[in-house]
């Protein structure tokens, strides 16, 4: 068991950056998601705590050690990798036993380890099977039982579960937490799926040119999400942004200006003239007479219909701006029909509209 | 052409130009078992005098040389084969200072033909009092296969997933527990077709057992046949009985793993 | 970018001003790659680029390998163009290149043209034969052909007599004119299997769509060979090339059991001449030499066909 920590961490290749000034702390215990877009030197950052890519600059601890200069096997850090990378000629038995092999633990004691683990994750059955036998979930649930036996420090999963498909995903990332809720081990996880990220981690960090836009529970980058990058890659469907001019109302209030989109906003906190306006589907809402709660009305064309069955989102056009508008159960929309809506002013994010940075407001929970 | 012309056409070309292949071989094998002092000419067909093995075997001494050849190839592929392996497995997986540098030099070694080598290796071994043994004729071999086997096992190691060596490392293996025990079962094939391939160029090389040999315990089969046709200009069925057993073991290796043959010469092997 | 944005802390200028780069990553091998090269090395060294090395210093002298040796600096390779008896020798490996390379690839094309957009049934039976004469050692090739070249009862002299062509029968080894080519033509019989099968296996990873597109823009047979099969071709024609080329000027095994490089020197080639002159008359600074261009012909005309192959595909194999 033990915390983890990057300190002022980079990375570079050559005359390129891949992860700039990384501080981030991990709780022991605590099961971290590492999130972003390709590129965004969340497996660099791994990969430098697993140890296979040397640290140009920072200082990495595991517990109270610095590791940067120590070899992946002296670092008791396990890893799950996105291809599983189990050993082909070898049957699954010892794929679970070898990282116990090399570490001369004896031979009852691996027996026990192998079975306790294969029987965690209910693969007793393939034990005598290679990896070539397997199917991808078998295989997937082979290289979590590997890392599973070994009981070290720190669980490092790269992606595990991009190569599932759709179904199994979902299913294995429940076992995945439910695993780690009862071994307790620190868990850094990496994947640039955001709906993995808010469903499993403790804590979120949201990571973007190699850089650390955010780092919070779920919760905290939902709601407070500290610049437009955070706002737009959490949460599904993506949150909508325009650009909007803010001029104080004499009569109290805040008026926002883009193009069709005229409202006036209660009560609000000064707002820069130039800002970008961050809206969450359900904040959008069509404007009907019951809703009291709504600023609008703003008038837009309807762009695209996405039927769920449960709930529809349309996308609609107000002159520049896109926005995605929320409907329970079913619309009867099409594109090109004209659609009014309305906005709940509490659930809006601004956001500066050079820096993207969010604008400390009052924002109330969007959740409703 | 329709595409039934088109089918008999490429059956027509492969037919006759198998059959050209096969033909002379078939001739020497016929040949081989012709009555002896008969007057039948190659390929003529005139039973089946298999006594005319024994007689190469014994009286040509084409014991004697399958023996030397046998030393010779299978030393140089053992030989060859585990230091090929452990070179490939650096150039392939591992990075240092000066890996492409080497790996050039390697594959230039590649291209050099043994008639640039021949004259300052008999006269190097010469000196070294080595001509007239075993290891002049693999040494040099073995040289000039690391080179072949060295490009061959890189290439293969380059295709082994990077994840695959990392979680090893992880796990806690050497480098060295990662090529025997984890590298080497997906080795195998791509281990068994260089093996192959060079079984079959040392067997078949002749001028290096030419210029260093003299001594007749140590004539390898090439070297043999070339002196036993040198001699019997007379004894036709001996001579392509001696050829065919010269030919053989490789023939009979081939035809068992004709495809790591075919395979491996087709990826581009640049040693003649 | 300036370099002002990845150097945002102390520790990262430092890194900066330090590194060159990407370093190992901890715990990963670092001097223990050459450890590992060193065994291949020093045996490749030692029986590989010394000799190299040394045939280059012996090419230097005119020595006879007896008496002492005097420096001549360059003028072995002067001889290369001037000394009659080594021009006759590679102009006669020209020649060769021809029916070691120039007509298998041809023969190989043909197939591969006939071959390209039909199924043939059994292709792996014909490859194992095809591939047959690659197999054989050269010496028992060079023993089989002399017995079916022999003027007395070979089987072409026999038939030919047989059909009354009695005026054809030559002595094909013996006589000045025919001599090359029918040593020419045994490599012909070598190669062409392997250019074959070397050819029809590209054939097979060409898409059909793409003749089905020139059949729909109305080319001929003639032209899908040309527009389709050909361009598509290029990576195994040059690995057919490279492959022939080298066995071409490789020949010493043929030319030492058939002809000895006679009638007088209608068959001599650069690689007999390298053993005539090192081991036979006392010529060894020559024979180095010719070695040495040897290698360095092979070494030219690998990187040349590649490159040309490589400027079509854009694509190392």
């Amino acid at each position: 068991m033990a915390d983890v920590r990057f300190s002022e961490v980079h990375k570079r290749y050559g005359a390129v950056a891949a992860v700039r000034d990384l501080t981030l702390d991990i709780a022991d215990g605590e099961f971290m998601v590492l999130v972003g877009p390709s590129g965004s030197g969340k497996t660099t950052a791994l990969r430098m705590l697993a140890g296979l890519e040397s640290i140009t600059a920072g200082e990495v601890y595991i517990g109270p050690k610095k590791v940067n200069a120590i070899a992946p096997r002296e670092r008791d850090i396990a890893m799950v990798f996105q291809d599983y990378a189990l050993y082909p000629q070898m049957t699954v038995f010892q794929n679970l036993a070898f990282g116990l092999k090399r570490r001369k633990t004896p031979k009852d004691q691996i027996e026990r380890r192998v079975r306790e683990a294969a029987a965690a994750l209910d693969i007793e059955r393939y034990l005598d099977r290679k990896p070539g036998q397997l199917s991808g979930g078998q295989a997937q649930r082979v290289a979590l039982g590997r890392a599973l036996v070994r009981d070290p420090q720190v669980f490092l999963m790269d992606e595990p579960l991009s190569n599932l498909d759709a179904k199994l995903r979902t299913q294995t990332r429940g076992e995945i937490k439910r695993l780690q809720k009862d071994v307790r081990t620190t868990t850094v996880y990496v994947t640039h799926d955001q709906v993995e990220a808010m469903t499993m981690g403790d804590r979120i960090a949201v990571m973007h040119d190699g850089r650390l836009e955010q780092v919070g529970t779920p919760e905290e980058l939902y709601e407070r999400p500290a610049n437009k990058f955070v706002g737009g890659f959490i949460g599904s469907p993506a949150m909508s942004f325009f650009d909007a001019e803010a001029r104080a109302e004499p009569a109290g209030g805040v008026r926002l200006a883009s193009g069709p989109i005229d409202v006036v906003l209660p009560g609000r906190d000064t707002l820069p003239a130039a800002v970008t306006v961050g809206v969450r589907p359900e904040c959008a809402r069509p404007w009907t007479a019951d809703r009291t709660d709504l600023a609008g009305p703003i008038a837009g064309r309807v762009a695209y219909v996405e039927a769920l069955g449960r709930e529809t989102f349309v996308g609609v056009d107000a002159g520049a701006a896109r926005l995605v508008v929320h409907y329970d159960g079913r619309a009867a929309l099409l594109p090109g029909d004209e659609l009014t809506f309305g906005v709940v002013p509490a659930g809006l994010r601004y956001f500066d509209a050079e820096t993207g940075a969010a604008l400390a407001t009052r924002g109330a929970p969007i959740a409703s | 052409m329709t595409s039934r012309r088109e089918q008999s056409v490429a059956y027509a070309i492969l037919g006759v130009f198998s059959l050209l292949a096969i033909l002379p071989i078939l001739g020497i094998v016929v040949t081989a078992m012709q009555q002896p002092g008969g007057l039948a000419g190659f390929g003529s067909f005139d039973g089946f005098h298999v006594d005319n093995f024994r007689r190469a075997w014994e009286q040509g001494n084409f014991g004697s040389y399958l023996k030397s050849s046998g030393i010779v190839s299978v030393s140089v592929v053992a030989i060859s084969t585990v230091l090929s392996i452990l070179a490939g497995y650096a150039f392939g997986l591992m990075r240092f200072r000066g890996s492409e540098i080497l790996f050039y030099i390697f594959l230039l070694g590649l291209m050099v033909p043994m008639e640039a080598m021949i004259v300052p290796l008999y006269y190097d071994l010469r000196d070294l009092r080595l001509t007239d043994t075993y290891w002049a004729l693999i040494l040099p071999q073995a040289g000039t296969s690391i080179a072949f086997g060295t490009f061959w096992m890189r290439a293969f190691f380059r295709t082994v997933p990077r994840s695959l060596v990392e979680a090893a490392r992880i796990d806690g293996a050497s480098s060295w527990l990662v090529l025997w025990r984890v590298l080497m079962p997906l080795a195998r094939p791509a281990v068994l077709t260089m093996m192959v391939l060079l079984f079959m160029w040392t067997w078949n090389e002749f001028l290096l057992a030419l210029v260093m040999v003299t001594d007749e315990g140590l004539r390898t089969a090439p070297l043999g046949l070339s002196f036993f046709q040198g001699r019997n200009q007379a004894d036709l069925t001996l001579l392509a009985a001696g050829a065919c057993i010269v030919a053989l073991p490789v023939v009979v290796l081939y035809v068992f793993l004709q495809r790591h043959f075919i395979r491996g010469m087709l990826s581009g092997a640049v040693k003649g | 970018m300036s370099a002002r944005s990845f150097v945002t802390s102390p520790a990262a200028a430092l890194a900066a001003r330090r590194g060159r780069g990407d370093e190992r990553p901890p715990g990963e091998p670092r001097r223990i790659g050459y450890l590992y090269l060193l065994p291949a090395l020093l045996v490749f060294g030692a029986f590989v680029l010394a000799p190299l090395v040394h045939a280059f210093w012996l090419s230097l002298f005119d020595w006879d390998g007896i008496t002492a040796g005097h420096w001549v600096g360059l003028h072995n390779y002067q001889d290369v163009l001037s000394d009659q008896a080594l021009r006759t020798a590679f102009g006669h490996a020209l020649i060769l290149l021809i029916f070691y390379a120039g007509l298998p690839v041809a023969i190989g094309l043909m197939l591969a043209g006939v071959i390209a957009r039909v199924q043939v049934r059994g292709l792996p039976l014909f490859r194992v034969v095809l591939f047959l004469p690659q197999v054989v050692a050269m010496v028992v090739v060079a023993v089989m052909w002399r017995m079916i070249y022999d003027p007395g009862n070979g089987p072409i002299n026999t038939a030919l007599r047989g059909v009354g062509l009695d005026g054809l029968a030559k002595s094909w080894l013996g006589d000045f004119g025919v001599a090359l080519p029918a040593v020419g033509l045994i490599g012909t019989w070598v190669m062409y299997g392997l250019a074959m099968v070397l050819l029809t296996a590209g054939v097979q990873k060409i898409p059909p769509s793409l003749y089905d597109a020139a059949r729909v823009d109305g080319a001929g047979a003639v032209r899908e060979f040309l527009a389709v099969t050909l361009p598509a071709l290029r990576g195994e024609i040059a690995v057919a090339l490279t492959l022939t080329t080298i066995a071409a000027l490789r020949n010493f095994d043929l030319v030492y059991i058939t002809t000895k490089g006679g009638p007088g020197d209608a068959t001599s080639v650069p690689a007999f001449q390298v053993y005539q002159r090192a081991f036979e008359t006392g010529k060894v600074g020559s024979a180095a030499a010719i070695g040495i261009v040897l290698a360095a012909l092979i070494f030219t005309i690998t990187v040349a066909i590649n490159r040309v192959a490589e400027r079509g595909t854009g694509a190392r194999r």
